[in-house]
């Protein structure tokens, strides 16, 4: 028996926590898992790359901090080098700014790259209150605020063809289903990002699969997002390469090219502006492949990942409304989504076969 | 950290592998006249009587039962106090001083076998009744109400998942008196005129399922008794995740198993209705676990149904000096209720008590994960919950089947931003109520 008694103090059940779960782990995961796609970058495209992530970073992290200096100040706090809500610790802004840096293309200009990152997180996470509070991807804002504002401005290295400030999937834009494309960028090439141009830290799929591996291992995020995602891209492609003849490496250069994997890896996945059930995280994944086709091959721009993440972010809300969510499948919902699918195929063929 | 997560470290290797400490002549036993289910009692004794280990001393009155009180051990009756019982209230308790001489009723006598074999459904259901025999794995339900069903069970399951972290009172009852444990579930089989008995288990608990159909093999070969080995997660004990799983029966929300012909029994009230049937024995002991990290000797105990823990906490040597604050916890470390003080007794109904080092953890504003929804046993969003009861929004709770939630804790465990998310769901079901 001992002498000295603690003091017995109540909580509420359970009194045990999951070892090794925490956030600030799991965006630090992103942010290891994309090290290999974001050295590859900077071996690629030289010091702007580096110069272009360093400001993207640095700017969404700046930003956080003042803000929350600012908005502690306004409610009388006594200014503290590290305030409470600053989240770098938590490592969500780096994570941000590491990803939005990574979708730039080589030449935008630094003064650009910062000001959009100041006002995609102001705008996408700030004002809404913070982590956990945002609606939509502060990364993909700040991106989308460059393509809005900047296009101009923001253009992509030339390349060995001359073709100026083009990537792979622009070139195939301006004639829809020619394999010539292929002349100039092989598919192993677009695999491996090795001379491919494009955004900083998009052209290595091989780099960012295996980015995504080590996020699945560590399950720090929803691999149902990018399969799905991926995966209808994918299909879809592949039934406009049935209708139309062309081989395999229609859909296999769609999945490759352009911000794809980049996107449903790395930012379709943000758990903050995804669904939080199962199937609607299924469901998800699949609406922003179909987005990100019809956006690709009917669009003016070539590109529809950032666009379509942030269209689909919008409805998040919907997917989750608790009327309509449910944590799991059942055959009715099942039924339904495999129709859906089925007619989403439909529809693109019978597009394609008017555009064609 | 998205992921489903029923994997709860358990502990159990604390107390497991030790034998049972009997501890069955405590100086004094205090009983409960009150508890979760009965409010009221009538008093058949006074300050300085003698009573006879077993003998009936009042009777509980519930809002649809009677409950007999039974002294635990021989001796005079002292005053009548208030203890903190599991509920967080103070409810009144009798003090019995033991006179070590451990004199019987005459009503405790073994029923001989010729007789037992005879006993149909409704003499079963009376003995069960006036020995007080509730669940007990910590329900507290009166068992002879469930006995008396007039549903047809095609299956009795005796539930030893005790899935809990930590405990091992179940585990350690099945080693030391298995056959008690299956002669209970013979005379429920008997009762009920049920061919097939199962007793439940967790897949890597080898020992118990070797000890089980050891025993059964060479004694009772002639009862379809079956021991299933069940998944190593939490709450695998639930007991319509054991019907699920054991026998592929799903018990829907808010339905009783016994309309689908299933019934289930905790180990020791098992074991309590084979001491009853046989030696007509009210619920005068139980196995029970005293473990923790903040504690010195973590052990399992026999002790006499109202010792107290005080006592058992001296006699593991008391708390851990390393720690300022700690939680004494009746029950499991997930579902348990913490005390504020150990000033607190054995009742039949608490299997254990675990002492832990308080841990206080820091909250991350919720990222959404999913984990917590992905988890959740009864299906449930806890998450989407968590935030109506923020918007105070009792529709939304509602649809959402906050009142479907067991309380199993297991979001609060898995929650990635380490939120106390059961907490704001057991709030939901308070509002909805
Ligand atoms: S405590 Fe309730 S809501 Fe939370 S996981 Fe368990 S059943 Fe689901
Ligand atoms: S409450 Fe916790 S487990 Fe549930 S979604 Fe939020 S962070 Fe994840």
């Amino acid at each position: 028996m001992t002498n000295t008694m603690p003091k017995i103090i109540r909580k509420t059940s359970p009194y045990l926590r999951r070892p090794n779960a925490n956030a600030p782990r799991m965006m630090r995961d992103v942010t290891i898992a994309l090290l290999p796609a974001t050295f590859f970058a900077i071996y690629s495209f030289g010091l702007p790359a580096l110069w272009i992530i360093l400001t993207s970073i640095v700017s969404m992290l700046v930003t956080e901090y003042v803000f929350y200096q600012i908005q502690d100040l306004l409610q009388g706090e006594s200014f503290k080098v590290i305030n409470k809500q600053f989240s770098l610790y938590n490592f969500s802004a780096v994570t941000s700014g590491l990803i939005y840096g990574l979708t730039l293309p080589d030449q935008t200009p630094l003064w650009v790259v910062a000001l959009s990152g100041v006002l995609g997180i102001l705008l996408a996470k700030l004002l809404f209150g913070g982590m956990g509070q945002n609606i939509f991807n502060p990364a993909a804002v700040a991106r989308v605020l460059v393509v809005v504002n900047f296009a101009t401005l923001a253009t992509y290295q030339t390349n060995i063809d001359g073709v100026a400030g083009a990537t792979a999937l622009s070139m195939n834009n301006a004639d829809l289903f020619s394999a010539d494309v292929l002349n100039h960028y092989p598919i192993m090439d677009l695999f491996t990002g090795i001379g491919i141009p494009g955004s900083i830290g998009e052209t290595s799929a091989l780099l960012l699969l295996l980015g995504g591996g080590y996020l699945a291992v560590r399950t720090s995020f929803e691999i149902r997002i990018p399969l799905m995602y991926i995966g209808t891209v994918f299909v879809l492609a592949l039934a406009v390469a049935i209708q139309q003849g062309l081989g395999l490496w229609y859909p296999l250069y769609h999945i490759f090219s352009g911000g794809l994997m980049l996107g449903a890896i790395y930012m379709a996945t943000d758990p903050i502006t995804s669904p939080i059930t199962k199937p609607a995280r299924v469901y998800y994944g699949f609406a922003l492949g179909v987005i990100t086709f019809i956006i690709r091959i009917f669009g003016a721009l070539p590109e529809g990942v950032v666009f379509s993440i942030l269209i689909m972010n919008m409805f998040v809300t919907s997917f989750d409304y608790y009327k309509v969510t449910h944590p799991r499948f059942n055959r009715k919902r099942s039924l339904i989504f495999i129709a859906i699918i089925i007619l989403s195929i439909v529809v693109t063929l019978v597009g394609v076969s008017y555009a064609g | 950290m998205i992921k489903k997560s029923r994997k709860v470290r358990d502990y159990k290797e604390l107390t497991r592998a030790l034998p049972t400490q009997t501890y069955l002549d405590p100086e004094t036993v205090y009983i409960h006249l009150q508890n979760g289910r009965c409010k009221t009692y009538d008093l058949y004794v006074d300050e300085g009587d003698h009573v006879d280990f077993g003998e009936v001393i009042g009777v509980r009155h519930g809002g649809f039962f009677e409950q007999p009180i039974h002294a635990t051990i021989s001796g005079t009756i002292g005053k009548i106090g208030k203890k903190l019982h599991r509920t967080g209230r103070k409810v009144d308790c009798i003090e019995i001083k033991n006179d070590f001489k451990n004199t019987y009723h005459k009503t405790i006598t073994d029923r001989p076998d010729h007789v037992i074999d005879k006993l149909d459904q409704d003499d079963m259901v009376e003995i069960l009744k006036q020995k007080a025999l509730v669940g007990l794995g910590g329900s507290g339900f009166p068992s002879y109400i469930k006995l008396a069903t007039k549903e047809t069970i095609n299956h009795v399951v005796v539930n030893a998942v005790e899935c809990e972290p930590y405990l091992s009172s179940d585990y350690r009852l099945i080693l030391d008196r298995p056959e008690e444990v299956i002669m209970g579930l013979k005379y429920v089989m008997q009762a009920l005129n049920c061919e097939h008995g199962m007793i439940a288990i967790k897949a890597d608990k080898n020992p118990l399922y070797e000890v089980l159909t050891q025993v059964i093999e060479r004694r009772y070969s002639d009862l379809n008794i079956e021991v299933v080995r069940l998944g190593n997660y939490y709450p695998q004990g639930w007991e319509i995740e054991v019907f699920k799983n054991a026998l592929g029966i799903e018990v829907p929300h808010g339905e009783l198993p016994m309309s689908y012909g299933v019934l289930g029994f905790n180990v020791s009230t098992t074991a309590g209705i084979y001491n009853a049937v046989k030696h007509n024995l009210p619920v005068v002991e139980r196995y029970f676990t005293l473990t923790g990290d903040a504690i010195n000797y973590p052990q399992n105990y026999r002790v006499r149904v109202g010792t107290s823990i005080q006592d058992l906490i001296r006699q593991s040597d008391g708390y851990k000096e390393d720690f300022d604050e700690v939680l004494v916890v009746m029950g499991g470390p997930m579902m348990g209720v913490s005390t504020v003080s150990d000033d607190v007794i054995v009742s039949k109904t608490t299997t254990s008590v675990i002492v832990l080092k308080n841990t206080e953890y820091k909250e991350e504003p919720c990222v959404r994960c999913g984990s917590c929804v992905y988890s959740c046993p009864a299906h449930l969003e806890p998450v989407q919950i968590m935030n109506a009861v923020k918007r105070n929004d009792k529709d939304q709770m509602k649809s959402l089947h906050a009142d479907r939630c067991i309380e199993c804790g297991l979001c609060a465990y898995v929650c990635t931003s380490k939120i106390h998310v059961t907490d704001y769901v057991r709030k939901a079901k308070r509002l909805i109520r």
